[in-house]
């Protein structure tokens, strides 16, 4: 499949400007031109098909934001290459931001003091939306986004979740096959964080729309992501499915066992018995040694079972693991 | 053109719905002005007139820079370096720079300011009191030079503002300075420059060529003697010397925006 994003060699690197503190400070702040580089993207190499949902993670200041800044065209690269749908965003910026989305955190794409619906109809004219195309969206996005409560609400009136469903709304009326979303649900209550991973979910499924979204959340990418990115000090660390970070990083599977009859002891060979009371055990497991229908099977040609489910490791602590103990080491440069 | 009207359209509409503001807003802006004119006529009660200018002649100028800064502000506002710098930091320019169509564009229609009519609408006042103590010859030359030294002053103004604006990609923070610039050239350049020092004219002469925009003009229009001895084509360098100003702006805007794309911050 021909890939809609391809990025080789990326990098930015900022030059920021040496703050000295104390006495004599404002003067030499005023005199030096001292800079020290701070490499916020360095050398990145990916490629996005069509139809993929992709979680681009990282912890603060990791680069995510520079990163969605080149691939949206508002931030030229220092070295590297970027084509997205054939594009060069930032040489061919008016060209290109017609076939693309683009969400940016708290910011608002919408006029402060207009109506929601009145800036929705601007962006008609905006991305010269044919009529009934632009009908159609709305009333769409209206319906999924609950957004008929608010139309008539002047934008700085709205609530943070309120304005976010807002915009993805004003992102999507010219119909992009490519959806940039930086920190979608930052911010939000539990329930306007599932509407909108709703939302992002059915353009993925049903509109065929590629989706990046980075994010904090990691019910957002446990929800949503197919694939995931891990970028820290401007690396990409990992590249590749939710399993297959579960498999390298993550804890282990849990085995919940009800039994049958009361049994005076349930322990089993591969797998460690973390807990056992009331006929129900819970034995834990690593799926590199052992897979979840072979120990169903030890179990099971044993003792009687009533019932049972497997816990897959919590993706929360998959990260955090990998953020605090640095198991995705950055190379020193 | 079309989306540049549906985008000050939109604005206006959303400036109409606070209509008690906007006529408080305008009545203070003519309580100022006015203020500020009265002054001025209480100093040639006592002196007649300053240096070979009568207040009728002074006001001539005094309003048709008004008048020209005025219209200015309204269509340049989006450039007004305070606003400009607003702009920049809560990522708006950003959310611009995401649609699909020019950014300079996006940033004349961003904020098309009624409040600023009223600015206008003193220099109207001014300019009318000016003609009716005057006796202008209006010859068929001076009513059609007219309207292109009022282009001239607004392209020169526009010019000032979008310098202002380009700035504050290198200098995100202090944004008031800036005024300086617009405000304070627009005042400077309400009075005759022969009022002022040497340096300060000349300054205004080769370095920025305001004087080829308001007090040439005057001359021409009030058929006063030029006590500098220019050529005699002075009066009429205003439009050229507008559009001058202008293009090396939007050069230097251009420039800008590369900065911005390439720092953004
Ligand atoms: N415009 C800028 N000028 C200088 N440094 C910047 C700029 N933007 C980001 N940075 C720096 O680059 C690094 C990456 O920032 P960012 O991409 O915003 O991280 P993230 O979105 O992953 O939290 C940080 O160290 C940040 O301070
Ligand atoms: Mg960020």
């Amino acid at each position: 499949m021909e890939s809609i994003i391809r990025v080789d060699g990326l990098a930015k690197h900022f030059s920021v400007r040496k703050h000295y503190k104390g006495r004599f400070a404002p003067l030499k702040n005023f005199f030096t031109r001292e800079a020290s580089t701070v490499k916020a993207v360095d050398d990145l190499n990916f490629e996005i098909n069509p139809g993929e949902l992709v979680g681009y993670l990282g912890p603060n200041g990791a680069g995510k934001s520079t990163t969605l800044k080149m691939l949206t065209g508002l931030l030229v690269p220092s070295h590297g290459e970027v084509r997205v749908s054939g594009f060069n965003p930032w040489k061919e910026r008016k060209a290109y931001v017609r076939h693309i989305g683009a969400v940016f955190g708290q910011r608002t794409t919408l006029w402060w003091d207009l109506p929601v619906v009145e800036s929705l109809e601007l962006l008609k004219y905006v991305y010269h939306i044919p009529e009934a195309r632009f009908r159609e969206n709305l009333s769409h996005f209206i319906d999924l986004l609950e957004l008929s409560p608010f139309l008539g609400t002047p934008v700085r009136a709205l609530s943070l979740g309120q304005r976010m469903r807002a915009d993805l709304c004003a992102a999507l009326l010219h119909d992009p096959r490519l959806l940039f979303l930086d920190e979608p649900t930052i911010g939000l209550d539990v329930v306007a964080k599932e509407r909108i991973r709703d939302f992002i979910k059915y353009l993925n499924q049903e509109r065929k729309t590629t989706v990046i979204l980075t994010t904090h959340d990691l019910a957002d990418v446990q929800k949503l992501c197919q694939r995931i990115m891990i970028i820290d000090q401007g690396k990409l660390l990992f590249d590749g499915g939710l399993e297959r970070l579960q498999e390298r990083f993550g804890g282990k599977r849990q085995l919940i066992v009800d039994f049958a009859e009361h049994y005076p002891d349930v322990h089993v060979a591969q797998a460690q018995l973390k807990d056992y009371q009331n006929r129900r055990a819970i034995y834990e497991f690593d799926r590199r040694e052992l897979s979840a229908s072979e120990l169903i099977g030890q179990v099971s040609s044993q003792f009687q079972i009533q019932d049972l489910t497997v816990r897959e490791p919590d993706i929360e602590a998959t990260i955090r693991n990998i953020y605090e103990k640095q198991l995705l080491k950055v190379p020193e440069t | 053109m079309g989306l540049y009207l549906k985008l000050v359209g939109v604005q206006i509409r959303s400036q109409m719905r606070y209509r008690s503001q906007f006529v408080l807003d305008t009545l203070a802006l003519l309580l100022v002005t006015g203020l500020e004119y009265a002054s001025l006529a209480l100093v040639f009660e006592r002196f007649k007139s300053i240096q070979g200018w009568s207040l009728a002649e002074v006001a001539f100028l005094y309003g048709l820079v008004e008048m020209a800064f005025g219209l200015t502000d309204m269509i340049f506002g989006g450039f007004d370096a305070p606003r400009f710098g607003r702009f920049i930091r809560q990522g708006s320019f950003d959310q611009m720079m995401l649609r699909p169509i020019g950014i300079t564009l996006q940033v004349l229609g961003s904020d098309f300011n009624l409040k600023r009519f009223g600015k206008m609408a003193v220099g109207v006042v001014i300019f009318s009191y000016a003609l009716s103590h005057l006796s202008i010859t209006w010859t068929v030359a001076k009513l059609l030079y007219f309207p292109l030294v009022v282009l001239g002053l607004v392209l020169f103004f526009g010019g000032l503002f979008i310098i202002g604006a380009t700035i504050i990609f290198w200098t995100v923070e202090s944004t008031e300075v800036m005024n300086i610039f617009t405000y304070g050239g627009s005042f400077m350049m309400s009075y005759p420059m022969n009022i002022y020092e040497t340096w300060l004219r000349n300054l205004f002469t080769f370095v920025v060529p305001a004087i080829f925009l308001n007090y040439y003009p005057a001359l021409f229009f009030l058929g006063k003697p030029d006590p500098f001895n220019f050529p005699a084509f002075a009066p009429f360098l205003a439009p050229l010397a507008g559009l001058a100003v202008f293009l090396i702006s939007l050069g230097f805007w251009r420039f800008g925006l590369k900065h911005y794309q390439s720092t953004g911050s």
